[in-house]
């Protein structure tokens, strides 16, 4: 609670990301509460919290998807309230944006599902360079053979790889996960969080990673933040965030690890 | 906090919804609204049968939509009042006089009313009017009408095929005219006598102009017989008259040969009557005796001493080819 | 508590839902009018969607036609031999078909097949985020999916309305022939001279408008579509039930402006 409105001097070329005071509600229910967060560049936020607690809600703030009810969200300078639809694309591209169902597009194969983003928002994109692009990302995420097949066809971890491989392919500066490892075996999820490390150093991300697994947290979180009931309660690295005495962090962690 | 901009999307959706509804609601009666908001004014006519007339029938006055039936209640024993909205603009073209009766549109259409008649010096109908109604044809009078028209028509096509009966059985003068084929030959036979005569006639003014020019020529025995003037102005009226006699005769028969062909000419027409056609007949005969006799003569002609031989000799020749034939057997 | 709530709902709960309802569709119809002229056009995505809908309901089409055809010119041949004008059938059945059948019957069929397709796709696609993934790829989903598919319903359904006429009077030829010897050019001579051109065009807009209707209802119920599997369901069902009801409202509408524009 008393972490909750640390002072920060905005500075646009040394933070990536930044929430001020964040309200949002759906009809009765209140699910933001005055949330503030700092996202440096090359930083990994995680963001903890209990499963429909409105996470979800927060990183689709950031890219527009929803619309906050009040407070301000800036992202690599631009205030994205503000901004027209142009700009808001524009912003957009620079924005990668992981989802937990991975959101793959089932009408079309893999190379279909790649190849999308960058025929629709590269027109000067040779065939060549497109054909280039795509084998090298599946390259990064490791799943070259599956090229041709349907999402369908593919298993959960894999549909994740490639979801994350498709907002890779636009080359953001941002990538935000919502639930990386939702759903997925301890061995897949570990394999996605090496992906999620890997793809911080490859492309020089700042990423939210919002999660309920704490494993998940631990490997990838330079800061984690610790969301409850609207707020963010505690910030900070793993172990200080979890070294305290607050119940409900407290049985957060232990509900986690006896699961 | 959220309630502002909810309040904003629930009126606006009030009003599309409502906008949506007024626009539905209007296309669909407004077909009929411009027949509303037309001035009208109310008149009365009473039916003894109004033959399933109902209300909303059209009322046409000179083939022209002006109205329809406003309501049909009973009026007295026997009585049906109508009740008929007629559009005021037509209302200066009806007269206090003009009548109502019932018809149908088309042949198997809705009933309608029709106003017809009316004189220009009454005045014009006003509402609450009762326009008279003249004894109308239901559908039953009309079959009735048929059937009355049918029988007429029966007993005209059985006179007509007495008639023709009669024209072929060749009874009445036409009858007989047009079957009897003596009546034909006669005047053929006829025709041909008279082209004979003038034939001759005019072979016999032929000779006579020979023959007076040669009275012309001096010396001769017979311009000395002519230098007296009254022989020879005598032998002049006969040959005018012997010409006169011969043209007459060409009208006739070319007269003749006319009525042959058109049986409208006016010899056509004289032989439709009976008497005529009798005493043509009894004229035709006698022409046929005369020419009869003619033959006769010629035949006697025949039997001329001087003659005989060469009719002899063809006669034999005749004999010879017969036998001739038969050996060819 | 009253006060509260009479603060809280405009109208009541109900009606309040149902008129921010109306709202959004308004919107919704408002949208894709401002972007179907606005490139990108993602031609080829349109004519993939002609394609599939086209496709989708041929079969289906190709039999209620015929069928529509044979069963129409039986049922109204004791009607019109009471008149002894059986030689009316053709024009009769043209009129039928043409004006009224052909576009109707297609509609609804394309409303069944085709619309619950889109409620049930596009409901699928909000459901699994697959719009979202979209729009924060910085692809406009209305455009690529909503406008390419109304598009789609607007240029198919008019066609498939004309192929569904000539398969009903090809079935009413049969059955006309079978009964009355007529002629193949003869049936269909008689079938159009009662045809004019204002007919024709009222049916082809008839179709333009059916076909909008399809396409916008079933977008705008899967664009809609609540979360999980049963609103997927209830998209593609709400699409065909709501699709109807407007195609047989706007039946109405357009007979009647019809029959004005020709007693004008």
């Amino acid at each position: 609670m008393e972490n909750q409105n640390i002072p920060h001097v905005i500075s646009h070329d040394e933070q990536a990301i930044v929430i001020k005071d964040l309200y949002k509600s759906f009809d009765d229910l209140e699910v933001l509460k005055g949330v503030n967060l700092t996202v440096d560049k090359g930083e990994n936020v995680v963001v903890l919290g209990k499963s429909g607690s409105g996470k979800s809600v927060l990183i689709k703030i950031i890219v527009g998807l929803l619309k906050a009810d009040r407070g301000e969200v800036t992202v690599l300078g631009q205030q994205v309230a503000t901004l027209t639809d142009k700009e808001l694309n524009a912003l957009r591209l620079r924005v990668g944006f992981s989802f937990q169902s991975s959101a793959l597009y089932d009408s079309m194969n893999i190379r279909q599902n790649l190849e999308f983003p960058l025929k629709m928002n590269r027109k000067t994109m040779s065939r060549r360079e497109i054909i280039k692009a795509v084998d090298e990302v599946l390259e990064d995420v490791g799943l070259r053979d599956k090229m041709n097949q349907m999402p369908s066809d593919l298993s959960g971890g894999q549909r994740k790889r490639i979801g994350i491989a498709r907002t890779l392919i636009l080359r953001p500066e941002i990538m935000l996960y919502d639930e990386p490892t939702a759903g997925l075996d301890p061995i897949t999820s570990y394999e996605i969080n090496k992906l999620i490390n890997e793809v911080q150093q490859l492309y020089n991300t700042s990423s939210i990673i919002i999660t309920h697994d704490l494993t998940c947290a631990k490997e990838t979180a330079d800061r984690v933040a610790m969301f409850v009931e609207g707020r963010f309660t505690r910030i900070g690295k793993f172990e200080e965030v979890f070294n305290t005495d607050d119940e409900q962090v407290r049985s957060f962690y232990n509900y986690n690890f006896i699961q | 906090m959220n309630n502002s901009p909810n309040k904003r999307a629930v009126i606006v959706g009030l009003f599309v919804f409502l906008g949506l509804i007024f626009l539905v609601v209007g296309i669909l009666i407004i077909g009929n609204l411009h027949e509303t908001f037309k001035n009208k004014t109310e008149v009365v006519t009473l039916f003894d049968d109004v033959s399933g007339l109902k209300v909303g029938n059209n009322i046409w006055f000179s083939g022209v939509k002006i109205g329809s039936i406003s309501n049909l209640h009973f009026y007295a024993q026997n009585k049906v009042k109508v009740g008929m909205k007629i559009e005021d603009s037509a209302l200066p073209y009806i007269r206090k006089d003009a009548f109502v009766k019932l018809s149908t549109d088309g042949l198997i259409g809705n009933k309608i009313l029709i106003i017809y008649g009316g004189t220009p010096l009454s005045p014009q109908i006003d509402g609450g009017d009762t326009l008279r109604v003249e004894k109308t044809f239901s559908s039953d009078d009309m079959i009735n009408m048929l059937q009355e028209n049918n029988k007429n028509l029966l007993a005209i096509t059985t006179d007509f095929k007495l008639i023709s009966n009669k024209l072929a059985a060749g009874e009445g003068t036409i009858g007989k005219l047009f079957n009897d084929n003596t009546v034909y030959n006669h005047l053929d036979s006829a025709t041909l006598a008279l082209q004979h005569a003038s034939a001759q006639a005019q072979q016999l003014i032929g000779s006579l102009a020979t023959f007076s020019k040669g009275l012309n020529k001096k010396g001769t025995l017979a311009n000395e017989l002519t230098t007296d003037t009254i022989v020879f102005n005598s032998l002049k009226t006969s040959v005018s008259k012997l010409q006169l006699m011969a043209d007459n005769a060409n009208v006739l028969v070319n007269n003749l040969k006319e009525a042959g062909t058109n049986p409208k000419s006016p010899i056509g027409v004289m032989l439709h009557d009976e008497e005529t056609g009798t005493r043509l007949k009894q004229t035709i005969k006698n022409l046929e005796a005369g020419s009869l006799k003619l033959d006769e003569d010629l035949k006697a002609a025949q039997h001329n001493f001087l003659l005989k031989g060469y009719f002899k000799k063809k006669a034999k020749e005749k004999a010879d080819t017969i036998p001739d034939a038969s050996t060819n057997h | 508590m009253i006060n509260i709530r009479t603060k809280k709902y405009v109208i009541s709960k109900v009606l309040d839902a149902f008129f921010i309802s109306v709202n959004r569709a308004y919107l919704f119809v408002i949208q894709f009018f401002k972007q179907v002229l606005v490139p990108p056009f993602h031609f080829s995505e349109i004519v993939n969607q002609c394609f599939e809908i086209g496709l989708r309901a041929l079969s289906l089409i190709t039999l209620t036609g015929f069928i529509i055809g044979i069963v129409f010119t039986k049922q109204s041949r004791p009607s019109l031999e009471d008149f002894g004008a059986t030689s009316w059938l053709p024009s009769l059945i043209g009129i039928a078909i043409v004006k009224a059948l052909g576009p109707l019957v297609t509609a609804l069929i394309c409303a069944g097949k085709v619309g619950s397709g889109i409620g049930a796709e596009l409901g699928s696609m909000r459901v699994t985020e697959q719009i979202d993934a979209m729009e924060v790829s910085a692809i406009n989903p209305f455009k690529y999916l909503v406008v390419t598919r109304v598009t789609a319903t607007m240029i198919t359904i008019p066609i498939l309305s004309f192929y569904c006429i000539v398969v009903g009077l090809l079935g009413s030829y049969v059955n006309v022939r079978a009964e009355e010897a007529t002629s193949f050019i003869a049936f269909f001579q008689s079938a159009f001279s009662t045809l004019h051109f204002l007919d024709l065009s009222t049916s082809v807009v008839k179709a333009l408008i059916f076909g909008f209707t399809i396409g916008i209802v079933g977008s705008y119920k899967g664009f809609y579509a609540t979360k999980g599997t049963q609103g997927v369901g209830k998209a593609a069902n709400q699409a065909v039930v709501m699709a109807m009801f407007l195609i047989f409202i706007e039946e109405v509408v357009i007979v009647q402006v019809s029959n004005w524009i020709r007693y004008f």
